[in-house]
């Protein structure tokens, strides 16, 4: 019964996704080159209007984000960024999507993009993977991407990114910079795929001075993954870290590390001296810093992990017809992931860091993935 | 003997509290009674407090009020959006008027067209919920950092205070003593750690705080001390009888919904306004049903409600700021619980006396075979303490007569 019930939500959202491609431009307008998208609606995706190839049909993009949708100034607005930049760049037909509040409806978005006859579909987030096992086999001449995730059908990319060996980088300059010799990790969820944070972190730190105290705190644990977009507790877990002693926190929580960015700002103030956060997936010293610009000073770096990148090189290989499915992984050495500088406030330590960054790319040190 | 006889419910109440303090001597939990976990704990339980305050505000009249969740998710939205439009202290404003109007339609479909309480209160929540996520849409679409989930930032703040001389505060740009956290620094004993509680209501707290803390108080002089309050309570226990009075029973019921709609939509502009200054899609995250556990907990009584949402608030930043303190909280309530045990058994409760005292050693027997708390069960500290307390308080929860009754004008019922 829900399967037809899915199948007719499709039909209509399909049938209204037509109309309102059609009630753009006129009949004639061959010439026409952008595809004006007149409104937003609730339901039906927004369509990004591209330039389209005059002669043939362009490809299509379809980007699912994941909770915390678009504005969570972190992941789901950086695998965005990659998106707009392919769809900028090779003339794509560009559709974004954001699944509801608890993010039930994954799969029947996904569905929805292959019906609409896309070529390249992502789903931004590991728990897209039981909705792509399901809708990629169906359509298996279309190219599918998961973010930090795999899936088994061979049509799929598993986007993944070696987060332990930025985070130790991130670990390497937190310990170089701490004047109290105590630093603090606050992570989103506490589950697997945040502990690569957390041991990276660790082991970077301890490369450096293994008697610095670590505080580690989270925000929710697995199955409750409210902990991503909880500005409140990130805010309260970092005042209690900075309170304890820590001079820097570097986090992996998404959108609740505001919070933390936001207390760094706090205590910075009551107390006279300065205390920093560490940010992650983006370079939030612009993203965070732009939208919040009262907060940029205390940003000392970011473990970027350039999901951007990898969507647009899907799209390029999607484009090109050299796309595969399998596992992809992104690390120090193919640029996926890097420490940003910018701001400037590490640039005095570039050489220690390069020097691990080395070390690791060159296979002497492998920074820990899981907890012992 | 006699004295566990007259230890009636009232002082009960302090023991736990006494409990507290001397665990937290023990270094690893010291963070129980600094001013940090106080502060932090007012903080968190503000939005419970607010909530459960317009749960009572209906619920007095009769009215059941499910949809406090769905009257917050309106006062974050609105907060935010009046915060952007025109400035913080209006955002608050704009928040509760935004609560306000689905209290309104919450009275109208209750009130005047009899619909089943607890259905409409779960439609109010459905409906707010699709309907922020639709004015966001609307309302942000060509404007820099907003996106469907998410404002953007709100112009200027409300203002934080801090006690001149007691806490440090300032008095125009001189500093003054710290008198207060002083003491906190000494470590004496009971009295620093009441300096901790002290300075954490007295210290960088933020004018939203003390305004929804007044309303304590203020609640309870209007509906216990006003006319206008006992018409209100009337209504809710025989509202026939009410109305025999010359009683305008719908204008009551009207009036505390909305006023319920109007605390629950101050309570969601808070967690904007006095947050991170940003509307996230699901940034109430269930307060308004815990506001809603609340009232019950502190049995229809603001003072209660405060005491109520404050013991989850503690809970919550206890948990958030120090898993290891978590820990502590074993002991202290193996401990409660014994004290319970002694005073069922001297009032001849033999069963419930029983109960306590398996409970108690249990507790005592996991404190003392563990050094932490599993993780799992640390996220989940307030919701378990206050099960517990609730559990063992065994008072009994005084409900308005007349309550989820619709009425009819003129019915004699």
């Amino acid at each position: 019964m829900t399967r037809m019930k899915s199948k007719w939500l499709i039909l209509f959202m399909v049938f209204s996704l037509f109309l309102v491609a059609c009630g753009g431009g006129s009949d004639d307008a061959v010439e026409d080159v952008a595809v004006e998208e007149p409104a937003e609606t609730l339901d039906a995706p927004a369509t990004t209007a591209a330039p389209a190839e005059p002669e043939e049909d362009p490809m299509g993009i379809c980007l699912v984000l994941d909770i915390g949708g678009l504005g969570d100034l972190s992941f789901n607005d950086l695998a965005y960024a990659g998106y707009e930049k392919a769809v900028a760049d090779f003339g794509m037909k560009g559709t974004f999507l954001e699944p509801e509040g608890g993010g039930e409806n994954r799969g029947e978005l996904l569905e929805l993009c292959a019906e609409a006859g896309n070529d390249l579909i992502i789903g931004n987030g590991f728990l897209f993977d039981a909705s792509m096992n399901e809708v990629a086999p169906n359509y298996p001449d279309l190219n599918f991407a998961i973010t930090d995730g795999v899936a088994e059908p061979g049509n799929v990319r598993g986007m993944l990114f070696n987060h332990a060996e930025g985070s130790f980088l991130a670990g390497v300059a937190a310990a170089l910079k701490t004047k109290t010799n105590n630093v603090g990790f606050l992570g989103g969820v506490d589950f697997p795929l945040i502990h690569e944070f957390e041991q990276g972190f660790l082991a970077g730190v301890a490369a450096i001075n293994p008697d610095i105290v670590v505080q580690i705190g989270y925000a929710s644990v697995a199955p409750d993954f409210s902990g991503f977009n909880d500005t409140v507790k990130g805010k309260e877990i970092a005042l209690a870290q900075y309170e304890a002693g820590a001079d820097i926190i570097y986090h992996a929580a998404g959108g609740t590390g505001t919070g933390m960015f936001q207390a760094a700002k706090e205590v910075s103030e009551s107390t006279g001296s300065k205390v920093w956060g560490i940010g992650v997936d983006f370079d939030q010293y612009y993203q965070v810093g732009n939208a919040l610009p009262e907060l940029q000073e205390y940003i000392l770096s970011s473990m970027v992990k350039a999901v951007d990148v990898s969507i647009y090189n899907a799209a390029k290989q999607t484009m090109e017809g050299t796309f595969t499915g399998g596992a992809n992984v992104d690390n120090l050495a193919t640029g996926g992931i890097y420490l940003s500088y910018s701001g400037g406030y590490i640039d005095d330590i570039k050489d220690q860091i390069d020097s691990y960054k080395e070390k690791i790319m060159s296979g002497e040190i492998v920074p820990p993935s899981a907890r012992p | 003997m006699k004295i566990f006889r007259s230890l009636s419910k009232r002082y009960i109440i302090f023991t736990p509290i006494l409990l507290v303090i001397v665990v937290a001597q023990v270094e690893t939990y010291s963070q129980l009674t600094t001013s940090g976990t106080f502060g932090a704990a007012i903080r968190l339980s503000i939005p419970i407090l607010l909530a459960g305050l317009g749960g009572l505000y209906s619920e007095k009249t009769g009215v059941v009020n499910i949809g406090l969740e769905g009257m917050m998710i309106m006062g974050t939205w609105f907060g935010a959006w009046g915060g952007f439009t025109f400035g913080a202290w209006q955002g608050v404003f704009i928040g509760m008027l935004g609560g306000a109007l689905f209290g309104l339609i919450h009275a109208i479909a209750t009130v005047s067209f009899q619909v089943d309480h607890i259905v409409s209160g779960v439609a109010i929540n459905i409906l707010a919920a699709g309907v922020a996520r639709f004015l966001n849409v609307i309302a942000y679409q060509d404007v820099a950092f907003a996106s469907s989930t998410a404002s953007p930032r709100i112009q200027g703040d409300i203002g934080k205070f801090t006690m001149p001389f007691l806490a440090g505060g300032k008095i125009g740009e001189r500093e003054t003593s710290n008198f207060i956290g002083s003491i906190e620094d000494l470590d004496i004993i009971l009295i620093s750690d009441f300096a901790g509680l002290l300075l954490g209501f007295l210290s960088n707290i933020s004018y939203l705080t003390l305004f929804a803390l007044a309303l304590v108080p203020v609640s309870i002089l209007v509906l216990w001390f006003t006319p206008l309050g006992l018409q209100m309570r009337s209504v809710g226990e025989y509202p026939a009888g009410s109305e025999s009075l010359g009683v305008n029973v719908y204008l009551m019921k009207y009036i505390g919904v909305t006023i319920s709609g109007a605390l629950s939509g101050l309570a969601g502009s808070y967690l904007v306004v006095a947050g991170t200054g940003t509307y996230l899609e699901g940034q109430t995250g269930g307060r308004g049903f815990i506001g809603l556990a609340s009232m019950l907990f502190g049995n229809y009584k603001p003072f209660g409600i405060l005491m109520g949402s404050g013991l989850f608030g503690f809970a919550d930043a206890l948990q958030l700021r120090s898993p290891q303190a978590v820990h502590g909280l074993l002991i202290i309530i193996s401990i409660f619980l014994l004290v319970l045990t002694f005073k069922s058994f001297f009032e001849k409760k033999y069963k419930a006396s029983f109960a306590s005292f398996i409970f108690s050693a249990a507790f005592l027997i996991w404190f003392l075979n563990s050094t932490s708390i599993p993780n799992q069960f640390v996220y989940f500290t307030p919701h378990i303490t206050t099960l517990i307390v609730l559990s063992f308080a065994n008072q009994r929860i005084k409900l308005p007569e007349k309550i989820g009754v619709p009425y009819k004008k003129g019915e004699i019922n």
